[in-house]
């Protein structure tokens, strides 16, 4: 910061925002509602650190009771952006939105970093961009470097952040997903509809595995799934960072490429995609050119569980499942989407299974996209809170469905020493499917 | 304030309990109140009772203000400092300190989370009653210190009738405890019933002995939906008159129950005029006979619907559909202004058509809500703060609704407390005498006027 970092103007373009403003600042009443299910608040227990600490700051600097510090922007940065606090406000105040969209215009004043450009402006465009910026962390991975250094804890020598974002990484498939698939899959038995599949970045490039399931999951209930190749990021990252003139144009990009290849839904199995995806009609809201198109394709947009709970009919075969199992809903699925009832029915119809509930009503796990890298103690004491409600439920299964929490919880798992599994939704379904097509 | 003033307290009581930036100074401004907010000089979280101390002896030897403050969602301006000086937070110190289940009573530092007291001490069976609209987030210090009150008053009373013994710090730093676990105790003034409600002007708290009762047996829920809102308020009287007390006894109209049901989606039906949620609870035989003349009541006033909760879920969703009204209604316009008058039961059918009158008279739009069991009513200005226009005619509107409660026997605040908010209209209501005393009062204990200074009583500048 310092540099090209211009207080005055970001206090001038705060008070127009994006899609919202200022009324929606007013529409906080400050009754403290948010303030207990706020991670950051119920961490440090300051009103600096609530929801409602925020509104009040943007409002503050707009009405010009307060310059737009450095120590501003450093708190507007520290909302997980988990939309928690939207779930519970009465009054219907988009807290975790103003924050984002006080984001964009901090950005909009100040000198970008050049690592940040390259990641947001160039790298995020293109999926084979990004694969290639995985390549060395794969080649450390086949070559037998990485057992090396775990075993001998040699990253401890060089940054302890460095060996905080080693154990952070999964295992990386040998080729992303996009290259081993074909871009049409036909349906198994009659065709009930043609199913567009958003491919996230990090299921596409991290979790392969995990929606080669998902779209066997899909196929099973009788859909033919489309795989638009040439899509890029859904955004997220960029608007997290404040970044939204990329971020339209990868949107437009992407509302233009499914109403190409004419789809009845669009599902995805990355709980940030499909927020973000449903997020398109509200941004383009304002754009009277664009808006009837973002809004019919943000109606097209399904999270996969949501999807599968409303087509699996009756004669779907769902084989056992003994164990024990808790699922951990992404606030980009249950805040972002206001969904939990069609994981829950999902995995209540699995012959067997115990699924037990978490203790913690929707509480995030410190993920946050890049926030456990980029406020790491932060985002470790929330991990903290979160394992031990996983602890109290006993499960043998921690489910998800999202590619950050799924990194995150099996961080935690081995951090805090829990033999505990770490899997997709997608993936129990699909072992179930299988077991009840073995027992016929 | 300079730089060596924060430093001192530092030094005083180690930096990561003191707070002064900027951002901090500016969200510990406000609590819940309407177009309120004063900067402190500095921000202490107390972690225990040297801490009160500690910064009470400060702020005596630099004769600066201090304001107590808990999670900061009172009514009426209480936590907020007016003068400046240093607010001290005491929500750090959340310990249950004791439930004594042979006894009937709990020990708490006054940060415990008053939701939190609640599930506590619900395991062991026993019951805390007072659940003000807040309780999800508000503190027992809090509470106190505001005398607030909730759902349940009408039946189980408010927060002043469950304290029972209060360890409290005045503005030198001494500390006095007084009260005992015993119920009965007349020894010497009853300094704690005095000290509660007493909004952080005479004393911080330290420690709170409350008394516990036992949790109810069982408990119906009833839903009376009404074509007319005077329908509703004369149930109310109706209920009373017959000799029940239920546990519950709220009211919301129409604009309330629109915009409850904009957030909980619960099936509130929004074509009604007004609702009461009716609750009676304790042993079985008792809450059959008391649901026969609820019902009997509702009947005999026009009721529209009778609707019975099926499961303690149904209930509990109707529950917090009701806590969440004045968060709920804010959604409708920017800002909210809400009032907090009282009257006695049976004048709740004129208060209630005053309400409406007045609404139409200023071209304003009130949305009422309130605990109609105990005669607190909340009218509710849907307003915004940039229309001045507006913000003038709903200050009209008020003088009239005080005024109107003042005449009927009420009062200017059943439950949030004078604050900051209604200590214009204080005198108005008790007289000039009572106001001399209460200042004599509240010079015994603070001469200097330092501890929560502009609240009850307004500055003079």
């Amino acid at each position: 910061m310092g540099k090209g970092f211009d207080p005055d103007e970001i206090a001038r373009s705060l008070s127009t925002l994006d899609v919202h403003d200022y009324g929606d600042v007013l529409q906080c009443m400050r009754c403290g509602l948010c303030l207990p299910t706020c991670p950051t608040y119920r961490t440090d227990g300051l009103e600096t650190q609530s929801p409602r600490g925020r509104v009040a700051l943007i409002k503050a600097v707009i009405d010009g009771k307060m310059k737009a510090s450095e120590e501003f922007v450093e708190h507007i940065y520290h909302c997980l952006d988990c939309r928690n606090c939207q779930t519970v406000c009465p009054a219907g105040v988009k807290a975790g939105e103003l924050v984002l969209e006080a984001r964009y215009r901090i950005e909009e004043n100040r000198t970008q970093p050049l690592i940040k450009k390259f990641l947001l402006n160039y790298a995020i465009l293109d999926q084979k961009r990004l694969s290639k910026l995985l390549a060395p962390l794969k080649l450390y991975q086949i070559s037998g470097l990485q057992a090396l250094v775990r075993k001998y804890d040699i990253l401890k020598l060089v940054s302890d952040d460095l060996q905080f974002m080693e154990a952070l990484s999964p295992k990386l498939p040998s080729r992303p997903l996009s290259e081993e698939i074909s871009e049409e899959i036909p349906a198994l038995g009659t065709e009930r509809g043609r199913v567009g599949f958003f491919l996230g970045c990090a299921m596409n490039l991290i979790f392969a595995d995990t929606s080669r399931a998902t779209i066997e999951n899909l196929t099973r209930a009788g859909f033919r799934v489309i795989v638009p190749k040439e899509i890029q990021c859904c955004g997220t990252p960029n608007i997290a960072e404040g970044e939204r003139k990329i971020y339209r144009e990868m949107a437009e990009n992407t509302i233009r490429i499914f109403a190409d290849r004419r789809v009845d839904y669009v599902v995805t199995d990355c709980a940030a995609c499909g927020s973000e995806l449903k997020t398109y009609r509200e941004i383009f809201r304002k754009n009277p050119t664009f808006a009837g198109k973002a809004e019919e394709f943000s109606n097209k947009v399904r999270d996969v569980s949501e999807f599968l709970d409303s087509v699996w009919t009756s004669d779907i075969k769902l084989g056992p499942l003994p164990e024990i199992v808790c699922f951990h809903d992404p606030c980009h699925l249950r805040h972002g989407q206001k969904l939990t009832y069609p994981q829950r029915n999902l995995l209540n119809r699995i012959p067997q299974l115990d699924y037990r509930e978490l203790p913690d009503e929707g509480q995030c796990c410190g993920s946050a996209g890049i926030y456990n890298i980029t406020h790491r103690n932060r985002s470790m004491k929330i991990l903290q809170s979160k394992i031990e409600a996983i602890e109290k439920t006993k499960a043998q299964t921690v489910i998800s469905s999202n590619p950050g929490c799924l990194m995150q919880l099996a961080y935690g798992a081995t951090h805090w020493n829990k033999s505990w599994n770490v899997v997709h939704i997608s993936e129990v379904l699909n072992r179930s499917l299988r077991a009840g097509e073995k027992t016929g | 304030m300079n730089k060596t003033f924060t430093s001192r307290l530092e030094e005083l009581l180690g930096s990561k309990k003191v707070l002064s930036s900027e951002s901090e100074l500016l969200c510990y401004s406000y609590d819940a109140t309407p177009l309120t907010s004063f900067k402190p000089d500095a921000i202490v979280r107390a972690y225990n009772e040297e801490d009160i101390q500690k910064v009470l002896e400060f702020a005596t030897q630099e004769n600066i203000p201090v304001t107590t403050r808990g999670s900061g969602t009172g009514l009426s301006g209480g936590s907020v400092p007016v003068n400046g000086g240093i607010v001290l937070v005491t929500s750090a110190m959340n310990k249950i300190i004791e439930i004594d289940s042979e006894d009937l009573s709990v020990t708490v530092e006054p940060g415990v989370i008053t939701a939190n007291l609640h599930s506590a001490v619900e395991a062991l069976d026993l019951f805390y009653p007072p659940d003000p609209g807040s309780m999800k987030i508000s503190t027992i210090g809090g509470n106190v210190a505001e005398n607030a009150g909730g759902l349940r008053g009408l039946k189980y009373g408010i927060t002043g009738d469950y304290v029972m013994s209060l360890d409290t710090f005045f503005v030198d730093g001494s500390k006095v405890k007084y009260g005992t676990k015993c119920v009965k105790d007349v020894a010497g003034y009853n300094m704690t019933k005095f000290l509660v409600g007493t909004e952080g002007t005479i004393g911080v708290f330290s420690k709170i002995v409350l008394k516990l009762v036992p949790k109810p047996k069982t408990k119906k829920t009833f839903l009376a939906l009404y074509d007319d809102v005077i329908d509703a308020a004369r149930t109310v009287s109706t209920i009373i008159s017959r000799k029940v007390i239920p546990s519950t006894l709220e009211l919301m109209d129409q604009t309330t129950i629109n915009c409850v049901e904009d957030y909980s989606q619960i099936g509130l039906p929004r074509d009604v005029a007004a609702l009461l949620l009716i609750e009676t609870d304790g042993h079985p035989a008792v809450v059959a006979e008391e649901a026969n003349v609820i019902e009997e009541a509702c009947k005999a006033n026009n009721v529209r619907t009778l609707k019975i909760a099926k499961s303690n879920q149904e209930s509990d969703e109707l529950f917090t559909a009701r806590r969440m009204a004045l968060s709920a209604v804010a959604r409708a316009k920017p800002t909210t202004i809400l009032e907090d008058i009282t009257v006695p039961r049976p004048a709740i059918p004129e208060m209630m058509a005053l309400i409406r009158e007045v609404a139409g008279k200023f071209n304003i739009l009130i949305g009422t809500f309130g605990h109609a069991g105990d005669g607190n009513l909340h009218p509710t200005c849907l307003t915004d703060e940039r229309d001045l226009d507006e913000i003038r005619r709903v200050h009209e509107a008020y003088e009239i609704i005080f005024d109107k409660a003042i005449s009927l026997g009420g009062t200017i605040s059943g439950e949030h407390g004078t604050g900051i908010a209604k200590s214009k209209y204080l005198p108005r209501m008790v007289g000039p005498k009572a106001i001399e005393l209460m200042r004599k009062i509240k010079a015994c204990f603070d001469p200097a006027g330092r501890l929560n200074p502009g609240k009850i009583f307004p500055l003079e500048r």
